[in-house]
């Protein structure tokens, strides 16, 4: 019986998002436990994908914008300070969170939970929480990278098909 | 004639990624933002490679490989496949249209040009940084089977993509000719930042995996903040130019 609750998350998050900024960043993300009012301070730039099939919900990396910038001069090889460009940054972060999403959705796909990936979406601001109604399962994970946190969120509920 | 490959993907961060990838040899690459520009690019300049990412808006890169199959005049044409989804769905569906090159993202600029350099010649481009002939560029030196790389004092994305692509040409020539000591030579940097840093952790990964001794030659201010980043803290630093090539 498949059931959206025995799914590892924790691990397809670790490995997902230690792979991906590893090699699109260089950077070492370390994993650690995050409470569920812990968040980050101050403007912040957050990258979702959804799914879509036999399990829906949606995946967001949360970074603050300054480290946003930093990952952006990373992955472009460029100076922090010739990052000036939203666009950029948000072409990173969206890239990113399609990396990790893509990654969670083949191992969805492989324990049996076929679906879609959608396209990023961006979302930008301070002091907000995202939150999905009906989705039944809540992960949320914080990773230490470069003295900065990143907060990595995964809603989930099983799907109609 | 340069090679021409086309670049597909919605995003410009992959499509400059891959534009840095192939900076250092004699290509002229052309970008698209989807599967219908895509399409009215290989119509129009006839690549000798594409590299196409699988999720974009419009038209996605599985219905342009369709559509390009079934064009007989682009048909032949290689492919490379870009997808963030490794699932076995997945791969069976780029199977399935014939695609046997297929990179899993995330993925670094040197995994693209291995997987390219299996389907098409990638010659080095001719410039400053490189020479078809064997020569030695402005970086370069090689004294005493020992190849010598000398940094300059400030170093940019634009010169890090060239120091990076002409030394990768230039691996090529020590591996052939056998040469395995490497000094790279920072007394001239007067800046440590990110482009630098990409610098050094790619030299140090490529002598790693070639297995090609190296040293660092620096000042002891640079020592010290080489020390500190993990990539670079085992590598060997030397204050001058006679101390490593004695340690080699």
């Amino acid at each position: 019986m498949k059931d959206i609750a025995r799914l590892d998350i924790p691990a397809y998050c670790q490995k997902s998002v230690t792979e991906v900024f590893a090699t699109m960043l260089s950077m070492d993300a370390e994993r650690f436990d995050v409470g569920s009012e812990d968040d980050l301070e101050g403007e912040r730039v957050v990258g979702s994908v959804s799914f879509v099939g036999a399990i829906m919900g949606t995946v967001s990396i949360h970074m603050a914008a300054d480290f946003a910038r930093m990952a952006t001069a990373a992955m472009l090889g460029m100076d922090y300070d010739d990052v000036q460009a939203k666009e950029e940054v948000h072409d990173v972060v969206g890239e990113l969170s399609n990396m990790v999403g893509g990654n969670l959705k083949s191992r969805f796909c492989d324990d049996g939970f076929p679906c879609s990936l959608s396209l990023p979406s961006i979302t930008t601001g301070s002091h907000f929480r995202i939150k999905c109604r009906d989705l039944t399962r809540h992960d949320r994970f914080g990773f230490h990278c470069q003295e900065h946190t990143v907060i990595v969120e995964v809603f989930l509920k099983e799907g109609s098909c | 004639m340069s090679l021409k490959v086309l670049s597909v993907d919605d995003s410009k961060t992959i499509r400059m990624i891959v534009r840095k990838a192939f900076s250092p040899f004699d290509c002229v690459l052309t970008e698209a933002e989807n599967g219908i520009e895509g399409l009215a690019c290989a119509a129009k300049e006839r690549p000798d490679l594409i590299i196409l990412d699988i999720t974009m808006p419009i038209m996605n890169g599985i219905e342009m490989l369709s559509k390009l199959r079934g064009e007989p005049q682009l048909s032949a044409i290689p492919v490379i496949m870009l997808t963030a989804e490794s699932g076995k769905d997945k791969v069976m569906e780029i199977l399935k249209l014939g695609v046997k090159n297929y990179i899993v993202k995330p993925f670094k600029g040197e995994q693209l040009i291995e997987k390219a350099q299996t389907m098409v010649k990638l010659e080095p481009k001719v410039g400053e940084g490189t020479q078809k002939s064997g020569g030695h560029s402005k970086w370069f030196a090689l004294e005493n089977q020992i190849q010598r790389l000398t940094v300059p004092d400030k170093v940019d994305r634009v010169t890090l993509i060239e120091i990076e692509g002409a030394f990768h040409a230039r691996m090529k020539e020590m591996l052939n000719s056998g040469v395995n000591r490497l000094i790279l030579d920072l007394s001239r940097v007067k800046e440590i930042n990110v482009a630098l840093i990409k610098l050094l952790i790619s030299v140090i990964r490529s002598c790693q995996s070639s297995n090609i001794k190296m040293r660092i030659v620096g000042n002891p201010s640079l020592d010290k903040d080489l020390k500190e980043l993990k990539e670079t803290s085992e590598v060997p630093i030397d204050s001058s130019l006679e101390d490593a090539r004695a340690a080699l």
